[in-house]
């Protein structure tokens, strides 16, 4: 008889989609669904009635067979799933595709007897589902973290580290096995910034600024990175990712620039200093400038003085010749007036020639008050006799008249430079005024000379030439700029003149038209202080006698040896007299009294100032009057050891006696 | 392993509880063992039994934070809950002992809920199942299910809990894969199961030690 109720649990059974599987106390199975026979392939008439166990041989099942002895025993349901029971059984969808399930053992009462239910649940599409989720995820996932250049770390609310990307390896030294698991601690063992950081973030607090932190590595060296955290959600629980980048190559990068900016901060201290020196190089080189502009003037200068200077020696010549004569005819009466005749011209002829000299030194520019009118007549010689017969030259000198400050040279150069101009744009002569003169300009006037309102002082040199068109007038403080032929001019003297001018904050104009021809203006500014104090006018006095004195004269020149010897015999001194070092040296290393050594620097063979030092080897004290034809020599004083004078050529008898006089007093006091 | 706290129960009876936890706790061990074909090391370091209150009160103060618990429930002579509770964050941590380490966190993370349900129930199965055993009593027990919350929360699931209610409260430290993770074992009960729970103990202390069992409690 069929059983009604019976029939249709066996109908819910079997069309259940689950599977089910019933086994009595022996573990032999006493049901077996439709469900799980298609899913397994195992037919419920094969499995019926068999023990459980020997139906899947090949499958894992420990677990399940504790499951049920604990369900059988105990009465304890349990739960088996696929999370960690993959493929429990070999269930296959219809389709033939793994068929995801879960397992749950529990018992059933039958009457007295329990039995155990297995209750097989599908989860494929849960599963698959999930797995492609995850896999499309971890894909994107996958690719940027692992990837990443960056350290990528995922911490738990409490710090643990739950992902580690290989970044993190490289960083620090562990491995991803080692550090999942882990507090962050062992990365950052002193960080109170970073977990200040981590739980502001974890409380949903922005942080808006990269963190600089130091890791600790694996090898316990540490690290300099920057981290930014950011937090997520998964269910129910909050990670924090934070992504941390190596920033130690940037702060070698920084320290390196602050090694830069420090040596540049070092350079620049030294700037002042390397400034001075290039300063000096370019004064040294304005200087010869200078120098050589200052020669070219003298160079053209020197053709019309050696004119002049021929004039000088044919009076003195002249003069002679006809003392000789007088004195051969007896006629000594007149010989005096021709005497004091070649005495001027040689007077005349050493003051230019000192002049030349003087102008010619170098010497380094020194800004002095300088009264013009005073310094014009000192250069008034020079410029008349360069000029030639042909111009009339004069000067035109303001009463009270203001200071200026700038460097005497200087200004005598200009003056030279100007008259040499001058003297070139009038080759059929003319005239030519050199004016002083005292201006006060207003504000408008001192604009036009680009100079502020005030006193100045005015030089204005005029000749009556050819005049400038206004093309090279224009051009005419130009360096290099000349109209001379070549080999005439180096064009640097109006520019030198500019420089000049305007180094002592003063302007130069040109007013010049062809035929009317040419002023220059100098404006210099007033200077409110006091003239130096005027070097003493030298003294004229009677020769001073000498008490028998041993004075050794040594010069090549015989004529001046002659001189000098001469005067000092008439003088009373004893005079011994040598023509060159080495025959003067063997007087000074004998026996002989000498009180004083007189010599010329420039002497063939040893020159004076080695004779002095080899003399005084062994006269130590001995005194020493070095002459020079060189104002640079002459000026140079500091090579003088005590005991030792020097005095220009050329000198006056009376200069030269007093001189001696001096330095043998001099030694009779000591 | 006792405690002066311990309500309703002689010293023996704890004792006698206490050693029935073991054996559970072993038995589970040796079921994770099975499964994952690690070693794993469970051990028991205390055991007792507080009034409900005293076991919100403990279990907040030892875990301020987010707790996360397997719960069954079992029925038989002696019916209750039992929990097993760690704490949140150490959850991945359980999930990563019982699977392979080297799974990304994602899948842990999917993984999470179902092995931890399989890994309590394993778990707190063994204790069940051993403890009935030694009882000589069947349990009927259920399935798994995960709760999240606090301990106020989880031992406050409705139906609402009488005043009488305690906790067998077993510390349980859970060592596998060079993990180590502290958790609880709780087994919350109303007054007249614990007094049928006294009763198998002493029947229990009576077989142990060879005392004739009374047919009353039979």
């Amino acid at each position: 008889m069929p059983d009604p109720e019976r029939d249709l649990s066996r109908s819910v059974f079997d069309s259940l989609d689950v599977g089910l599987i019933l086994l009595d106390a022996k573990q032999r199975v006493g049901l077996w669904n439709t469900w799980f026979a298609a899913m397994s392939g195992m037919s419920t008439d094969a499995a019926v009635g068999k023990k459980f166990e020997d139906l899947f041989p090949q499958g894992e099942f420990s677990r399940l067979k504790s499951a049920i002895g604990a369900a059988f025993d105990s009465g304890v349901s349990s739960l088996l799933t696929h999370s960690l029971h993959p493929a429990l059984f070999p269930l296959k969808t219809r389709a033939g595709r793994p068929l995801i399930h879960d397992v749950r053992v529990s018992t059933v009462a039958y009457g007295p007897t329990t039995l155990c239910l297995i209750q097989v649940v599908d989860v494929t599409v849960a599963a698959e589902r999930e797995r492609i989720l995850r896999e499309r995820q971890n894909a994107r996932y996958d690719a940027v973290v692992d990837s990443a250049p960056d350290v990528i770390l995922t911490l738990d609310a409490a710090g643990t580290v739950q992902l580690a990307n290989p970044a993190a390896q490289a960083q620090f030294g562990y491995s991803s096995a080692e550090l999942v698991g882990r507090h962050i601690g062992i990365l950052f063992p002193d960080q109170t910034a970073w977990n200040d950081t981590q739980s502001a973030v974890m409380n949903g607090r922005p942080v808006t600024q990269p963190l600089d932190v130091i890791a600790r590595r694996k090898d316990g060296t540490s690290s300099h990175l920057e981290v930014s955290l950011s937090r997520w959600r998964s269910e129910s629980r909050t990670f924090v990712t934070a992504i941390l980048r190596d920033v130690n190559e940037r702060r070698a990068a920084e320290e390196a620039q602050r090694q830069a900016s420090q040596a540049l901060a070092e350079l620049n201290a030294t700037l002042e200093q390397r400034v001075t020196e290039r300063t000096a190089q370019l004064m040294q080189a304005e200087e010869a400038l200078r120098q050589s502009a200052k020669m070219e003037a003298v160079g053209q200068l020197t053709g019309g003085i050696a004119h002049d200077f021929n004039n000088l020696l044919q009076g003195i010549l002249g003069s002679l010749d006809r003392v000789r004569s007088r004195i051969a005819q007896g006629r000594i009466s007149d010989v005096e007036r021709f005497l004091d005749g070649a005495v001027q011209s040689a007077n005349r002829a050493a003051a230019l020639t000192h002049r030349l000299l003087a102008f010619s030194r170098r010497q380094p520019v020194d800004p002095r008050p300088v009264d013009i009118n005073i310094l014009i007549p000192t250069v008034e010689e020079l410029l008349r006799r360069s000029i030639g017969e042909a111009i009339d030259m004069k000067v035109v000198a303001a009463n009270d008249l203001w200071l200026v400050r700038c460097d005497g040279n200087q200004l005598e150069n200009a003056l030279l430079n100007l008259t040499i101009n001058a003297r070139d744009a009038m080759p059929n002569g003319g005239t030519l005024t050199i004016t002083t003169a005292n201006m006060t300009l207003d504000g408008r006037q001192a604009v036009q000379r680009e100079l502020s309102a005030g006193d100045y002082v005015c030089l204005r040199v005029s000749d009556t030439g050819v005049g400038m068109p206004a093309d090279v007038r224009a051009r005419a403080f130009d360096p290099f700029y000349t109209t001379k032929p070549i080999g005439q001019g180096t064009g640097l003297g109006l520019s030198m003149i500019y420089g000049f001018v305007r180094q002592a904050d003063g302007s130069v104009r040109i007013d010049s038209e062809v035929g009317k021809g040419t002023t220059i203006e100098i404006l210099l500014p007033r200077y409110q202080g006091e003239a130096d104090a005027a070097p003493a006018p030298e003294e004229t006095v009677e020769s001073p006698g000498g008490q028998h004195e041993v004075v050794l004269v040594v010069e090549d020149e015989g004529v001046v040896r002659l001189l000098i010897v001469e005067l000092l015999n008439d003088l009373g001194y004893h005079a011994l007299e040598a023509a060159d070092g080495p025959s003067a040296l063997r007087i000074l290393q004998s026996a002989q009294r000498v009180d004083l050594l007189v010599t010329d620097i420039g002497l063939p063979g040893l020159n004076g100032r080695q004779l002095a030092d080899a003399a005084r080897e062994r006269r130590p004290n001995l005194k020493t009057l070095f002459m020079t034809g060189y104002a640079e020599n002459a000026a140079a004083k500091s090579f003088l050891a005590s005991g030792m004078e020097i005095i220009a050529k050329p000198f006056t008898m009376d200069i030269l006696s007093i001189k001696i006089r001096e330095m043998i007093e001099n030694k009779a006091r000591h | 392993m006792t405690s002066l706290e311990n309500v309703g129960l002689s010293e023996l009876e704890i004792d006698a509880l206490t050693e029935l936890v073991n054996l559970g706790v072993s038995r589970a061990a040796l079921n994770l063992r099975e499964m994952i074909s690690q070693e794993v090391v469970l051990s028991v370091p205390s055991v007792s039994l507080i009034g409900r209150l005293r076991a919100v009160e403990i279990l907040g103060e030892a875990e301020p934070r987010e707790l996360v618990a397997v719960h069954q429930v079992f029925e038989g002579d002696i019916i209750g809950r039992a929990l097993l509770i760690f704490p949140e964050r150490k959850s991945l941590e359980l999930v990563r002992a019982v699977t392979s380490s080297d799974l990304p966190l994602e899948d842990i993370i999917d993984l999470e809920q179902e092995a931890l349900a399989e890994t309590g129930n394993i778990i707190l199965n063994g204790c069940l199942a051993t403890i009935a055993n030694q009882l000589q009593r069947t349990l009927k027990i259920s399935l798994p299910e995960i709760l999240r919350g606090d301990s106020k929360a989880l031992f406050s699931l409705p139906p609402p809990p009488d005043k009488g209610d305690v906790v067998l409260f077993v510390y349980i430290n859970f060592s596998v894969r060079t993990r180590d993770i502290q958790g609880y074992i709780a087994m919350l009960m109303d007054m007249p199961s614990l007094v049928a729970l006294q009763h198998l103990l002493q029947e229990y202390i009576r077989r142990a030690t060879g005392e004739p069992v009374p047919n009353s409690d039979a």
